[in-house]
């Protein structure tokens, strides 16, 4: 059952479209991440989703229901959501317990109702020591349990993440991910995350959707986004992965400036401008010329970093391309060697161009 | 829902009345002042009322007056308060605390008063210091080594109440200035003197500047020091000119065009300071860095000691010790002794004179009203520009910071004009004082509860509406007790700027809108300097218990445990 449902939505400011035509649809109880760089549209689409904007096409409907369309927007507060504000937006002025009780209260519910709900879920985020005292007095990661605590306690239909975990530093983050996809696991609301951390959005999300430029770039689970980005923006943004460019020869694989990357995902251009995305770790760094010539570049060591249980290396083709393979701890080349690397068709996936290139292609395609 | 498919949208008629009650309060009295200044008494278009105030000697001769006035004030601000602000901000020059609180005493002394006290202590026959001075050296009666009216004893007398403006900006300035930065200097090899010279006061530089200018702004439209200082001496400044205009015969259309020139000033002189503090690179950007580490002054903390207490026994120390002294006693020039010693001047003031009476009411119900009116109408367009609610909003705050603009004395032309004539005939009543009282205090009130509401993250009401909470219930419960500190401080800033208001109380006063400044300045004329003292040390006390009241009671919100 689909519980939140965009269709063209769009927002524009001065003139430019920072929400530009997005159709996507949320199923019950799903934690989709909308992933990209900053200025992508994402908190715009959030701020659509939780009705502080109206949209200037399209609409959102929730369980069924219209909430948002330009004639007319539902305000926030009829729209049974809850909301995780990048600033965490506590209110200094009252104890954690009053903030978590504020949405209960305005529920019209009773006295002892909202104390049990309260307390409850401030047992479940750890804060029961603290119901007493007031946001001030907190650290950042109590403060964004507090966060949590509050928007959850209403019991929303929808929950909405913004950036939340931005202001804490890298040890907190990595423990409130887990604890937020642990509270997910835990009331299954249909929860929408803003994010520009990759690594948030796969530890946490269900699905991911990658934006760009107010555009839906890809939408898919993890795996997929990371094992078969369908563009040279997502796999460049998910990292960890190199891009090569060539020209296409039309029949599967990319001729590149001295050696040719037969791909065995992804479709390549008919003809024209291509380019291959490969992981670091799905190279394999050789150093003696191998017998067979598929796949396989020359290359010289530009720079090795020891990474514990990894070496990250940095090698240069004979076309300049620089490219990052990371090898087994055991592999020990030292800078300025001649090494070899094969692609392994299996890993290398042929992506359409990004959108410029685009352009170019289809020019180079009516000429020919 | 169905009724909410039918709701307007409320922003265009909030905006709508707002921008036209806010245009009617400084459009149309500046309307007037325009028209009477290019016409003549029939009505008749005239460039007459202008020609003759280049032309006429006794017009442009106080123009220039002026001018010297303001550069004189201008350049001993610049002079005195800047070594001060750093000698309190950057040094271990003892009792530095209390420099900072007696500066914001001299701060909050209305001028006015501060010349009254000078003419008490440096008049040239009566004056204290000159009959202490006649006393010590055994000299003839009329020997003097003060006089106060003069064109010296002005500036003087002015400086010592507008210096403070500059302190407090350079010394602010120093506040904020991260200690990292003059370390860095210091790690570079660069010596106390050196990074003083190179990184500190270019930093400031803006500050002293802004400062100085508001300073001479300041010496520019006082009312109450020159007509109190100069006048004895013969001699006129614009404002006084200004007002003179307005004895009889009256001259409304010269007085006008008399307000027109020094409108024009402030103007430039707003837009001249206000890019200099917005100067990118000079704003440093806040948050603590680590204290200043203070210079460490040794033997010349004394110097330095008798500088501070040169200029605020100056400003206040003096003054105030005159004014007391002055209201209990029967002659100021003798002693103290018990045989001097008299409740003559309390009495006379609180119990015999009614005409005190009656100021001191009128002045506590404009304080009030207008304090409550202004803070409630600052608030609304506070909160629409902040939030950008309406469409237009900027014109809204534009409008609610122009009067900034408009010189005390200006205004009280501009509302006379508008207000002493049908459709709104409110001369004589204290609804001409509440209009004016409410658009000079307004761009003050505006500002404070503008930054009140920047302090508020938006998120913090939106994260009430999402949990389920409409505009006015997260307005209630939300912004409503976050505001409350900034409400109440603006309430009391407005109430204790109108309660010393001189310059257009001046214009528009009449016999039964009396208020406690003008009494005061009628007081002066006949020269009852005790009953002054009394009034204006009542006008201090309740300023300065609004103050600390405003600052202290937890009550208005001072300081709720857990406040971040």
């Amino acid at each position: 059952m689909a519980s939140v449902e965009l269709r063209g939505l769009t927002k524009r400011y001065g003139g430019s479209n920072a929400v530009d035509g997005i159709d996507l649809t949320i199923d019950h109880g799903c934690l989709v991440c909308l992933l990209g760089p900053s200025g992508c549209g994402k908190t715009t689409t959030l701020r659509l989703l939780a009705g502080f904007i109206a949209p200037d096409a399209g609409e959102i409907h929730v369980g069924g229901k219209r909430v948002s369309s330009p004639a007319k927007t539902l305000p926030p507060e009829s729209r049974n959501m809850s909301m995780i504000f990048q600033s965490y937006a506590l209110w200094p002025h009252m104890t954690i317990a009053e903030n978590v009780a504020y949405g209960l209260k305005l529920r019209k519910l009773d006295k002892a109702t909202i104390k049990k709900r309260v307390d409850a879920i401030l047992d479940v985020t750890h804060l029961e020591r603290y119901a007493e005292r007031y946001p001030g007095e907190l650290s950042g990661g109590q403060q964004q349990r507090v966060a949590l605590a509050r928007a959850l306690a209403v019991e929303p239909e929808t929950l909405l993440l913004d950036e939340p975990l931005s202001n804490l530093d890298a040890n907190l983050r990595e423990e409130m991910r887990f604890e937020i996809r642990r509270l997910h696991n835990e009331y299954k609301y249909t929860t929408v995350y803003v994010t520009h951390d990759q690594i948030e959005a796969m530890t946490t999300a269900d699905r991911i959707v990658v934006m760009n430029q107010g555009r839906i770039e890809q939408e898919g689970s993890p795996e997929e986004i990371y094992q078969a980005p369908n563009s040279e923006f997502v796999a460049r943004f998910i990292g960890g992965t190199n891009i090569l460019k060539g020209r296409s020869d039309g029949d599967g694989a990319v001729v590149c400036d001295g050696f040719t990357l037969r791909c065995g995902q992804g479709t390549p251009a008919a003809a024209g401008e291509a380019a291959v995305s490969i992981r670091m770790h799905d190279i394999e760094l050789l150093t003696r010329q191998p017998p067979d010539r598929e796949n396989v570049a020359a290359g010289t060591v530009v720079r090795q970093i020891y990474l514990g249980a990894l070496r990250d290396y940095l090698v240069e083709l004979p076309n300049r391309a620089q490219v990052r393979v990371t090898t087994a701890m055991q592999i020990n080349v030292p800078p300025g060697r001649r090494v070899w690397l094969r692609f392994p068709p299996v890993h290398c996936r042929a992506l359409a161009p990004s959108a410029p290139d685009q352009t170019k292609s289809v020019q180079v395609e009516t000429v020919t | 829902m169905a009724l909410a498919h039918f709701r307007i949208d409320p922003s265009k008629p909030v905006l709508i009345a707002f921008s036209a009650f806010l245009c009617a309060l400084i459009f149309l009295p500046l309307s007037w002042l325009v028209y009477f200044s290019v016409t003549d008494n029939a009505g008749a278009l005239t460039p007459n009322n202008f020609i003759q105030l280049v032309s006429d000697p006794t017009l442009l001769q106080p123009l220039l007056t002026t001018v010297q006035l303001a550069l004189g004030v201008g350049l001993i601000c610049s002079l005195v308060a800047p070594p001060l602000a750093w000698l309190v901000a950057r040094t271990d020059m003892p009792l530095r605390g209390w420099v900072r609180v007696l500066v914001t005493a001299s701060l909050v002394t209305p001028p006015f008063l501060g010349a009254i006290a000078w003419e008490i202590l440096a008049a040239p026959n009566s004056g204290i210091l000159n009959q202490w001075y006649r006393a010590l050296f055994d000299l003839d009666p009329y020997a003097s080594l003060l006089n106060i009216y003069t064109r010296f004893g002005l500036v003087f007398a002015i400086s010592c109440y507008t210096f403070p403006y500059v302190f407090v900006l350079v010394a602010n300035a120093l506040d904020r200035i991260p200690a990292d930065l003059e370390d860095a200097s210091a790690v570079l090899g660069g010596g106390a003197w050196y990074t003083a010279r190179r990184v500190t006061i270019p930093l400031v530089l803006p500050a002293i500047l802004a400062g100085t200018l508001v300073a001479l702004l300041q010496a520019m439209t006082l009312f109450g020091s020159p007509a109190i200082l100069a006048l004895p001496a013969g001699f006129h400044t614009m404002t006084t000119k200004i007002w003179s205009l307005f004895q009889y015969p009256p001259k409304p259309g010269l007085a006008a065009a008399a307000s027109l020139p020094l409108l024009l000033i402030t103007v430039v002189l707003l837009r001249t300071q206000h890019r200099l503090l917005r100067r990118r690179g000079y704003s440093i950007v806040g948050g603590k860095h680590g204290a200043p580490r203070l210079l460490h002054l040794g033997g010349w903390k004394w110097p330095a000691i008798l500088l501070c207490l040169l200029v605020l026994g100056s400003s206040v120390l003096l003054p105030y010790a005159a004014l007391i002294k002055t209201a209990v006693v029967k002659q100021p020039g003798e002693p103290l002794s018990w045989a001097n010693l008299t409740l003559h001047h309390i009495d006379f003031v609180f119990f015999e004179f009614s005409a005190t009476k009656l100021a001191l009411y009128n002045t506590f119900v404009l304080g009030v009203l207008t304090a409550t009116l202004g803070t409630a109408l600052a608030l609304v367009i506070a909160y629409l520009t902040a939030r950008q609610l309406v469409w237009g909003h900027r014109v809204l705050g534009f409008l609610a910071t122009a009067p900034i603009a408009i010189p005390g004395i200006v205004m009280g032309v501009a509302i006379f004009l508008s207000y002493t004539r049908p459709p709104l005939v409110l001369y004589g009543t204290l609804w001409i004082l509440l209009l004016a009282f409410l658009t000079i205090e307004l761009p003050a009130g505006y500002q404070q509860l503008q930054s009140a509401f920047r302090a508020i993250h938006p998120e913090l009401e939106e994260a009430s509406r999402i949990l389920g909470a409409n505009r006015l219930q997260s307005l209630w419960h939300i912004t409503a007790p976050l505001l409350r500190s900034g409400v109440i401080a603006t309430w009391c800033f407005i109430f204790i700027g109108v309660i010393r208001e001189l310059s257009a109380a001046i214009l528009l006063f009449t016999a039964d809108t009396k208020v406690v400044s003008t009494i005061i300045y009628d007081l002066n004329e006949s020269g009852d300097l005790g009953a002054i003292s009394v009034l204006g040390l009542t006008m201090l006390v309740v300023t300065f218990a609004v103050v600390i009241l405003a600052n202290r009671l937890p009550v208005l919100g001072a300081s709720a445990p857990g406040r971040s």
